[in-house]
């Protein structure tokens, strides 16, 4: 398959890992994160980690959207889905991430009409099929899927559909990023950069990382050999001296991403004050919301949510693990209390989770070099 | 009870397959092939390499023409697949 299959070639695998040997000094530790949980779901599906050197380690960054849902935003879904007549939609991941008193699942179980949807234009579709119903729309999401839902609430708007409307939940990739880069428990040597909210977002907002914080970045696709390559870039402005924002990805990220999409953005959301993050707490200019000329279709203002804070379970490291403090096997509840089928956390909950990712893939070479 | 069903339920449920990770959730996006255009909508009927077919948003990357591949993300097209671009 044309852009698959040259980048899942195993010779040239070899011959990256190998260079990558080169590049690295004994004796020192690296230590990069991955920002987005595709990244962690490719080294850990292509055991991309077994072809590292021992002293780089990859740490798994904040970027699943799913995962840094807190528990108080889950109840607020909940309580719109329990609206009388209300049809709520949502992405599959998100039915099983835990509120205070169950999840949407269980919300469906109890009698919510609760429907999975593939993106924003099927519960539009919802929405013209039963027009004497409210639809109500979860969205969540990195700047990848916000301009998806703010295309669906102008064609929405644009055609008339008065039963259509959105609980907001974008969230924005740069404000976590410098949160967790002025956090001074966390070690980092760069990054590998998020490839597809790149596409959106462009490459320049990422600048200042190295400007500011002095740490290399690399812009990388999901492919196993995308993500080689960026670490092979990463390393070798380490040993060259340098220090600036890479575009590994360039045969689909624009430097200066999709204009067009900034534009359908900033039309439909505006920045929320602050938005509360899973593990992480309250990041300011983080979140997004709808704008003013779109609040009718804003189901927080149509509808009101109790809007309740509501604290990480203690067990749970979540917020440990979407920093890269900690891995997730080094979790309390990693394997016993949490497990896919029974999720405490987030990031056990998501296919795109740290947790998930290395509970279905990772485990199996940490129980070999326990053995 | 409700929990048991919901379980039942959620065993049953289309989720995401954990080998190819979710394509609506994280920063995961799948080429597709243009078949055909709906202009006056700017929808097109897009097909993966296994000829699964979908109606995808085509805003962000118009103008389009039918065997264009472009890269799709919950239900949008947020790139060109240019075959002239580095790669």
């Amino acid at each position: 398959m044309k852009y698959v299959d040259e980048f899942r070639d195993p010779a040239l695998g070899e011959v990256l890992a190998g260079e990558i040997l080169g590049l690295v000094e004994p004796g020192r530790h690296y230590k990069f994160m991955e920002v987005c949980g595709g990244h962690t779901h490719s080294i850990y599906k292509y055991g991309i980690d077994d072809l590292l050197p021992t002293n780089v380690e990859l740490v798994h960054g904040p970027g699943c959207p799913v995962c840094v849902i807190p528990m108080g935003r889950v109840d607020d879904g909940i309580s719109l889905a329990h609206q009388p007549d209300v049809i709520f939609t949502c992405f599959g991941d998100m039915l099983r991430v835990p509120g205070s008193n169950g999840t949407l699942l269980d919300a469906k179980a109890e009698g919510a009409d609760i429907r999975m949807v593939y993106s924003p234009l099927d519960a539009l579709r919802i929405a013209k099929a039963n027009p004497e119903r409210p639809v109500i729309f979860f969205a969540i999401g990195f700047e990848t899927t916000a301009p998806s839902t703010a295309l669906t609430l102008k064609r929405a708007k644009a055609e008339g559909v008065s039963n259509f409307f959105c609980m907001c939940n974008h969230v924005t990739i740069v404000p976590p990023l410098r949160a967790l880069l002025d956090s001074p428990d966390l070690r980092l040597d760069g990054f590998i950069g998020p490839g597809h909210v790149s596409t959106v977002v462009g490459v320049r907002p990422f600048e200042f990382i190295p400007a500011e914080y002095g740490k290399p970045i690399s812009v990388a696709g999901f492919e196993p050999l995308d993500v080689l390559h960026a670490i092979h870039m990463i390393l070798t402005q380490i040993k060259e001296g340098r220090c600036e924002v890479e575009n590994q990805y360039a045969r689909v990220v624009p430097y200066d991403g999709n204009p067009r999409a900034l534009q359908v953005m900033s039309e439909v959301f505006e920045l929320r004050p602050h938005f509360e993050w899973r593990g992480m707490g309250f990041i300011s200019q983080s979140g997004l919301k709808l704008s003013e000329a779109y609040a009718d279709m804003d189901a927080e203002i149509q509808y009101g949510v109790p809007g309740i804070r509501v604290a990480d379970p203690k067990a749970c490291q979540c917020g440990e693990v979407l920093k890269g403090v900690i891995k997730p096997w080094e979790c309390k509840v990693f394997g016993s209390g949490c497990t896919p089928e029974r999720p405490i956390g987030t990031c056990m909950v998501s296919s795109e989770g740290a947790c998930a990712a290395y509970y279905n893939y990772g485990r199996f070479a940490r129980e070999r070099e326990v053995v | 009870m409700s929990r048991l069903i919901a379980n039942a339920a959620s065993a049953l449920a289309p989720t995401c397959d954990y080998t190819t990770g979710c394509i609506t959730c994280g920063d995961v996006a799948i080429p597709l092939t243009v078949l055909r255009l709906d202009e006056g909508r700017g929808l097109a009927l897009c097909a993966d390499d296994d000829g699964s077919s979908e109606t995808v948003e085509i805003d962000l990357v118009a103008p389009v023409a039918p065997g264009d591949r472009l890269l799709v993300h919950a239900g949008t097209a947020i790139a060109r697949l240019n075959e002239e671009a580095p790669v």
